[in-house]
């Protein structure tokens, strides 16, 4: 990891040239330098290499990089909204965790003949969780939507503040129960990059197999939720029963369903003699074979595939455009994976899974997931072919007072920004996949039939929780 | 398809969960109020194979107005508030409000105060109380058909 510190007015210039030399924006935070406000920026380079430029903000006034990142503007509409910073040349700079009355100050204005909105939430017909869309429509064509989440803001990363390295750790966990392991192991690397720690090869092995043991329930759920988009009973039945399945497993491995309390700072929690490892390696494989044979099942249900293809299409160039990541880029071309740049775990010649169409709609990021539970079930069954040891984290650099730390949820490329003041956190913040990822959705959106959002958002499947914190 | 079918028709329904004497219903509305999503999870598994609520009559509807139970998930946010009690208020009467989840119930509540209102007794009365973080989907099964025998209105 690199640090720079970069004035006001070289600012745009620092950044333009980290974008020309191909480094992918990884997420943009409020934060202090010295007594005064600053803007830090986090990329990542093509050898798992992290680099941040911190802007201070003396007059709380930054000039904006969201024409030369577009990626960048949920991260500064955030800062404004809940830090004060201003953007210069952000224009208009939208409301996003604020909720205004005033739908000028939050919505893009749509006008013409026949155009009206429709409000979708807060609360939802299904179990779902909360989050305001609404539609700018003529007829049944979406011609525009805008998210309005942040309903369920809990002001996780400023209770952060102030608190134990281990204490805070519950903070990044009950952000979002369903990327509770991405996000506990991001905030883990983050502080032990601070703390100058490297893990061993035990703890890189353990903590790959719980990340990949949450990336096993959450695609089995996902590809559930895409059957139920459709009205597909038996497909959404079926993987609801795997994904139960996982979930046992997970209890019985870890003590936990959504494996909480598994991950720690600097060591593991887990650990499984040769013979408990054996035990779950076989169930994983009865698991494995039985998603296979449903796979199979579902790949041959034409008036499934029917309603999939050619569904909420986001291209490749649009995916790079809005910093798409995950799932929703891969099923665009976009051969983006944190695992392939993750020394810090056990990934070792992990190649990142590529759809058989790389189309980017629906049925590409069904597809998509299917393959990727496959090389999830291949490093499941690698690393249960010997004991799980817990592992330690020795040292390996000086400490400083920052760390960052890049991890693959099931959804997209995790940021942990952990800064440290002595013992106790003095700002954490997380950018999930789901973050970089529901500007993309809204694209994805744009140009189709209202009956089909549910569908498309379903395909996507991204948190709300971890995106309000 | 018939694939499919064929493997459902072999889960077996081995959740601790008797049908025997239970001839009424119950229609739940969930709300999250600012969970962690780990309740909706377990919550929509409840209606998956292996312990299919709706077959002891207990069935999630689209609409409050349809509800008899409100299921809140989640510590209150401040911006979930308003929303929370329109749904309770366009529930017909009789009706019961169920804190699903320890945030819900208000222990263990991570986050900045001034983002929270608290605990879901704070803002609605709560009738059923559901513990875990999150409860099991079998759980969560088991408390809602004790409120199915004891709800005197349940029908």
């Amino acid at each position: 990891m690199t640090a720079e510190l970069i004035a006001p007015d070289r600012w745009r210039d620092a950044v333009a040239a980290r974008v020309a030399i191909g480094a992918r924006f990884a997420g943009a935070w409020a934060t202090r330098h010295g007594d005064a406000p600053a803007w830090r920026a986090a990329f990542a380079t093509s050898a798992g290499g992290t680099t941040t430029l911190t802007c201070p903000a003396a007059d709380g006034r930054v000039p904006t990089i969201v024409d030369l990142l577009p990626a960048a503007d949920w991260d500064e509409r955030e800062a404004h909204d809940l830090y004060g910073l201003a953007f210069e040349g952000h224009e208009p700079l939208r409301a996003l965790v604020t909720h205004t009355d005033d739908p000028e100050l939050w919505m893009t204005p749509v006008q013409g003949d026949g155009v009206h909105e429709i409000a979708v939430g807060p609360i939802h017909a299904g179990v779902i969780e909360s989050g305001h869309f609404r539609f700018h429509v003529v007829g049944e064509r979406i011609l525009a939507m805008d998210p309005r989440l942040f309903y369920k803001h809990r002001g996780l990363e400023r209770a952060a503040e102030g608190r134990t390295l281990q204490e805070a750790l519950a903070y990044a966990q009950r952000a979002c129960a369903a990327c509770a392991v991405t996000n506990t192991v991001a905030y883990a690397q983050a502080v032990e990059e601070a703390l100058g720690l490297w893990p061993d090869r035990d703890l890189r092995a353990a903590r790959t197999l719980l990340l990949e043991l949450e990336r096993l329930y959450n695609h089995l759920n996902d590809i559930g939720a895409v059957c139920a988009g459709v009205g597909f009973a038996p497909g959404a039945m079926a993987f609801a029963a795997l994904k139960d399945r996982a979930q046992q497993l997970n209890l019985r491995l870890a003590g936990h369903r959504f494996l909480f309390g598994t991950i720690a700072v600097g060591g593991g929690a887990l650990t499984l003699d040769a013979a408990a490892a054996d035990r779950v390696r076989q169930e994983l494989r009865e698991l494995r074979d039985d998603t296979a044979t449903s796979w199979r099942s579902l790949e041959f249900t034409g008036s499934v595939h029917a309603r999939l293809e050619g569904v909420g299409v986001l291209g490749a160039a649009d995916a790079t455009f809005v910093g798409a990541c995950g799932p929703a880029a891969r099923a665009a071309g976009v051969r983006a994976d944190v695992r392939s740049d993750s020394p810090r775990l056990a990934y070792e010649d992990f190649t990142p899974a590529a759809p058989r169409q790389p189309t980017g709609d629906v049925a590409a990021r069904l597809d998509l997931r299917a393959s990727e539970l496959q090389s999830t079930c291949e490093i499941l069954d690698e690393l249960l072919a010997r004991p799980v040891a817990a592992g330690t984290a020795s040292t390996s650099h000086e400490p400083r007072a920052n760390g960052i730390a890049l991890v693959e949820s099931p959804r997209g490329a995790t940021l942990a920004a952990v800064e440290l003041d002595g013992d106790r956190v003095a700002r954490l913040h997380l950018r999930t996949g789901s973050y970089a990822n529901w500007p993309a959705l809204a694209h994805a959106t744009a140009g189709n039939l209202l009956p089909d959002f549910p569908l498309i958002n379903k395909s996507f499947e991204l948190c709300y929780a971890c995106v309000d914190r | 398809m018939f694939v499919l079918l064929r493997q459902l028709a072999r889960i077996r329904r081995d959740a601790h969960l008797d049908r025997a004497h239970r001839p009424r219903s119950l229609a739940l509305r969930h709300v999250d109020a600012g969970s962690c999503n780990g309740c909706e999870h377990e919550l929509a598994l409840a209606t998956s194979p292996r312990y299919d609520l709706q077959r002891f009559g207990l069935d999630i509807v689209a609409s409050p107005r349809h509800a008899d139970v409100l299921l809140v998930t989640g510590p209150v946010t401040t911006r979930m508030a308003s929303a929370l009690r329109t749904a309770y208020d366009a529930m017909p009467e009789p009706r019961l409000v169920a804190a699903l989840g320890d945030c819900s119930l208000g222990c263990n509540i991570l986050g900045d105060s001034t983002e929270l209102i608290g605990a879901l007794h704070d803002v609605l009365p709560v009738d059923i109380r559901i513990p875990g973080c999150p409860p099991t989907p079998e759980a969560i099964a088991q408390h809602l058909l004790a409120a199915l025998d004891s709800n005197e209105h349940g029908r």
